[in-house]
């Protein structure tokens, strides 16, 4: 007999998505999955705002891709703090390749201070295998040994079916970099890696990575406090990965704080910018994002990439950025008004012109052949701090249109197999068990 | 309108600097379907405002073979008729792409500028540096400081800016097929060039139907044997002009076709560099790509080498001025050496038979009598947005054929008697 399926409140939870040192492009991934489901309560924090009380203000935290090193010295023992603070009041940590090893046991320099799950990761040499392609991305030094990456992009995962999920899935996700882990507790393990795909990419020996990888857990949960962590070596929350994307939505929506973050009228504070002055805005805004993706698209076809802490980066990193904000603009040219503080239109404005500046400054560096890093530097560091600053207006006046906080859902308490959303209109439909 | 368009026209007031940006009305579209026809109503529309009208055919950057082709209409200073040059190599298609699909230029700044055309935006930028620049220089200019080498610049050289008659607005580094002095228009608005960058999508009504179109076309014009000819000499020949293979083959390094085009119009000659070098040239210059069939006939029969009609073009190209009527009033005049025709550039004065007799440029018709049959050939190439020279050998493509992928591309209907209407416009 099917389960009575009640409808009730559901009240968006607030999620902070890090966009400070070391994170990647890959944080964008996150925006778009949570737009897609209709959580449009986001907020954008950075190394300063976790290690002050940012933290209390949200139900999740996601950390996607990048580099794990520069993100816990960025924190340090101040943000190690917060967020254990933050997770054991009941929040739900979200991470993702370097967000999943941040919290893994360490003894390494600042790495350390996040010693908050048990589990170990299977990368982990002495010595350097064999690189069968991409040999810059093959491995990142850790002390006297190595994490090595066995293989790259799409893998094949299976969950593993324990309460509440219910039944096993096998699905691919894309792996960069991220960890496979092994646990002492068996309950702890939501997917591991169970083959690899005609997709899939080797770094080493295939025998290597089969050992490396395949029978070793994906994803983990682990419970701290009243929160939980979940950990995921490849990136579920890549948009193109729909069958990853669900299995993270229904995964967090399992651990969501009982008790969520008070609402915050997105309004307060805020100045409505409409007519003339919302034209004015959007066009010098837009006008600087065309200039830096032309040039980004041109330097897509240079054979041009930099070594940024211990991460690589290349040219094409540059336009995920820049393409996250440019389709999101057309939603500010239809709506009536936004929604923004003081000051921040002319310091988004700014912003853009200086990524524009230093996009210029790398082509022009190039043809003359000249050094890039230092300008690349400053280039991710920009694109991170315009597309978290635009994507914070445009989710508040999103947020007000949408009035996305009342919308309702159906669910069955404490069960969740399947979440059904439309695709690009973002709202979660129901949840059937 | 929604598909095959950015559905953008922007009005440009260079005297006072304002921009204006109006929707593209369909009834506008189902009247003057597109191209030359647009353009020429806004040229009437703004005519006060002594306008260049910018634009490009519903066809223009599709899979249709051929659509290449942007429009600059105007009234000519030759001539004294409203007139329409082509632009083409890709200068048309990031037009297309560029967000905007009609744009008018009228009044004139009072000092230099030049207009930055990029993803639905347009700015109006101060050309003080750019001035006194030749066309090459104020290309590498523009492309270096916007970081991308694949703006399309029109540009002026310093014939446009001294207001020549013969002063000719090139593409990019290349010489185009203006034969009415909008070069000359150019430069007495103080618009030292306009640069082109677009990273926009069109949207296709029936795009699976659209494509599979364009590939029956595609591959019904393999077999035309017509239209298996590559570079500027078989074409030349092809159009009934003089066969100029065995003069220019010794120096040709490749052919190049414009956007989309099945034939290579243009061909690069090595002048400064050997031509069967394998290798990437180390020479800053050298060649010439010879977009124009008009004056290499003439050089050629004035007795030059392929090697010098090159360097005299080269010059012609940076100075800003028609290689066609240098050519001639070269030839005339009995000049032969690179060196002395390019001294007379600056005080160089018509007239010039080479003057465009039709409101279209006789880019390749000199060995064929200006009649009813090309006119009409080449309206449907200026109002669709495909190559011109193209659309003369391409007999396959019916006008018939054309309207219908317009039909299937923007979910509206063009009858033949709309097209007539619109050439009878174009003509009168």
């Amino acid at each position: 007999m099917e389960p009575r399926v009640q409808e009730t409140e559901f009240k968006i939870p607030k999620i902070g998505i890090y966009t400070g040192k070391g994170a990647s492009h890959s944080w964008l991934w996150f925006v778009e999955i949570f737009e897609r489901l209709g959580f449009y309560n986001l907020c954008f924090l950075t190394e300063f705002d976790l290690v002050s009380d940012s933290l209390e203000k949200v139900d999740v935290l996601a950390v996607s891709g990048g580099d794990t090193f520069a993100i816990a010295e960025a924190l340090g023992p101040q943000g190690a703090k917060q967020l254990k603070t933050f997770i054991t009041r009941g929040g739900l940590y979200l991470g993702s390749c370097a967000g999943a090893y941040l919290p893994l046991n360490s003894s390494k320099e600042h790495l350390n201070h996040f010693n908050f799950v048990p589990a170990k990761i299977t990368n982990l040499t002495k010595t350097l295998p064999e690189s069968h392609g991409m040999k810059e991305k093959l491995c990142t030094c850790y002390g006297c040994s190595f994490i090595f990456h066995a293989v790259r992009e799409a893998v094949e995962v299976t969950t593993s079916g324990l309460p509440p999920f219910g039944e096993s899935a096998t699905f691919t996700a894309p792996l960069y970099g991220g960890p496979p882990m092994t646990v002492t507790n068996p309950a702890s393990v939501m997917a591991t890696y169970t083959a690899f795909t005609d997709k899939t990419l080797f770094l080493v020996d295939r025998e290597l990575a089969e050992k490396t990888l395949l029978g070793n857990a994906a994803v983990i949960r682990e419970k701290m406090g009243h929160g939980h962590l979940h950990l995921f070596g490849p990136h579920f929350e890549h948009p193109h990965f729909g069958e990853a994307n669900l299995f993270l939505a229904n995964a967090m929506m399992l651990d969501l704080p009982h008790q969520t973050v008070p609402s915050e009228t997105p309004e307060n504070g805020m100045a409505i910018l409409a007519g003339s002055k919302k034209k004015g805005f959007i066009r010098d805004f837009k006008r600087e994002l065309s200039n830096s993706r032309i040039v980004a698209a041109g330097l897509e076809m240079i054979p041009l990439k930099w070594t940024i802490g211990s991460k690589i980066y290349e040219t094409g990193k540059i336009r995920v950025f820049l393409e996250a904000l440019w389709q999101r603009i057309r939603s500010f040219e239809t709506s009536g008004f936004i929604l923004v503080r003081a000051d921040e239109v002319d310091h988004l404005v700014q912003t853009a012109l200086h990524v524009t500046k230093n996009i210029r400054q790398i082509k022009k560096g190039w043809d003359r052949k000249m050094d890039t890093l230092a300008t690349a530097t400053a280039l991710f560091n920009l694109l991170n701090k315009t597309s978290a600053l635009f994507l914070e207006i445009y989710f508040r006046s999103k947020l007000f249109h949408a009035d996305s906080a009342k919308v309702r859902m159906l669910r069955r308490p404490g069960q969740f197999r399947k979440i059904e959303y439309e695709r690009f209109h973002g709202q979660i439909k129901k949840m059937v068990a | 309108m929604e598909y095959l368009a950015s559905d953008k026209i922007a009005i440009v007031d260079l005297n006072t600097r304002d921009i204006i940006e109006d929707e593209l009305d369909e009834d506008l579209v189902l009247d003057k379907i597109g191209g030359a026809g647009i353009t020429k109503h806004l040229y009437d529309q703004h005519s006060a405002g002594n306008p260049i009208v910018l634009g490009t055919g519903l066809l223009t950057g599709t899979l249709v073979p051929g659509a290449s082709l942007g429009i600059m209409t105007a009234k000519s200073p030759s001539t004294g008729k409203v007139s329409h040059v082509p632009l083409n190599l890709d200068a048309g298609m990031e037009l297309k792409y560029s967000g905007f699909d009609y744009i008018v230029i009228k009044g004139s700044a009072d000092k230099p500028v030049y207009l930055w055309i990029h993803d639905g935006i347009l700015d109006i930028n101060d050309a003080g540096d750019l001035w006194g620049k030749d066309t090459w220089a104020a290309t590498d200019h523009i492309r270096d400081e916007m970081g991308d080498d694949l703006i399309q610049v029109l540009c002026i050289g310093q014939a446009g800016e001294k207001a020549s008659d013969l002063a000719q607005i090139g593409i990019n580094y290349w010489q185009s097929a203006d034969r009415f002095g909008f070069g000359r228009l150019c430069g007495e608005k103080n618009l030292k060039l306009i640069a082109i960058r677009g990273m926009g999508l069109l949207e296709i009504s029936e795009p699976e139907a659209f494509v599979e179109d364009c590939a029956e076309l595609i591959a019904a014009i393999r077999s035309n044997n017509n239209t298996q000819k590559q570079g500027i000499a078989a074409v030349s020949a092809a159009l009934g002009e003089e066969d100029l293979s065995d003069w220019l083959s010794p120096l040709t390094h490749r052919h190049m076709a414009c956007f989309n085009t099945p034939v290579a119009t243009n061909t690069f000659l090595f002048t400064d560099e050997d031509p069967a070098l394998l290798e990437e040239t180390t020479v800053t210059e050298p060649g010439f790509l010879f977009t124009d069939i008009f004056p290499l006939v003439v050089l050629k029969k004035a007795g030059l080498s392929a090697k010098d009609a090159g360097l005299v073009l080269k010059a012609c190209a940076k100075y800003g001025i028609d290689g066609a009527a240098v050519a001639e009033l070269s030839a005339k005049s009995g000049l032969t050496s690179p060196e002395e025709i390019e001294k007379t550039f600056p005080d160089l004065k018509g007239p010039v038979e080479s003057t465009g007799k039709s409101v279209f440029s006789p880019w390749a018709a000199m060995g064929q009598d200006i009649n009813a049959n090309w006119e009409r050939r080449q309206a449907v190439a200026y109002i669709l947005g495909l190559h011109p020279i193209w659309l003369q050998m391409a007999t396959d493509l019916t006008e018939k054929k054309l309207l219908d992928l317009a039909g299937l591309g923007t979910e509206m209907e063009f009858t033949p008697d709309t097209l007539d209407e619109v050439i009878g416009d174009i003509l009168a």
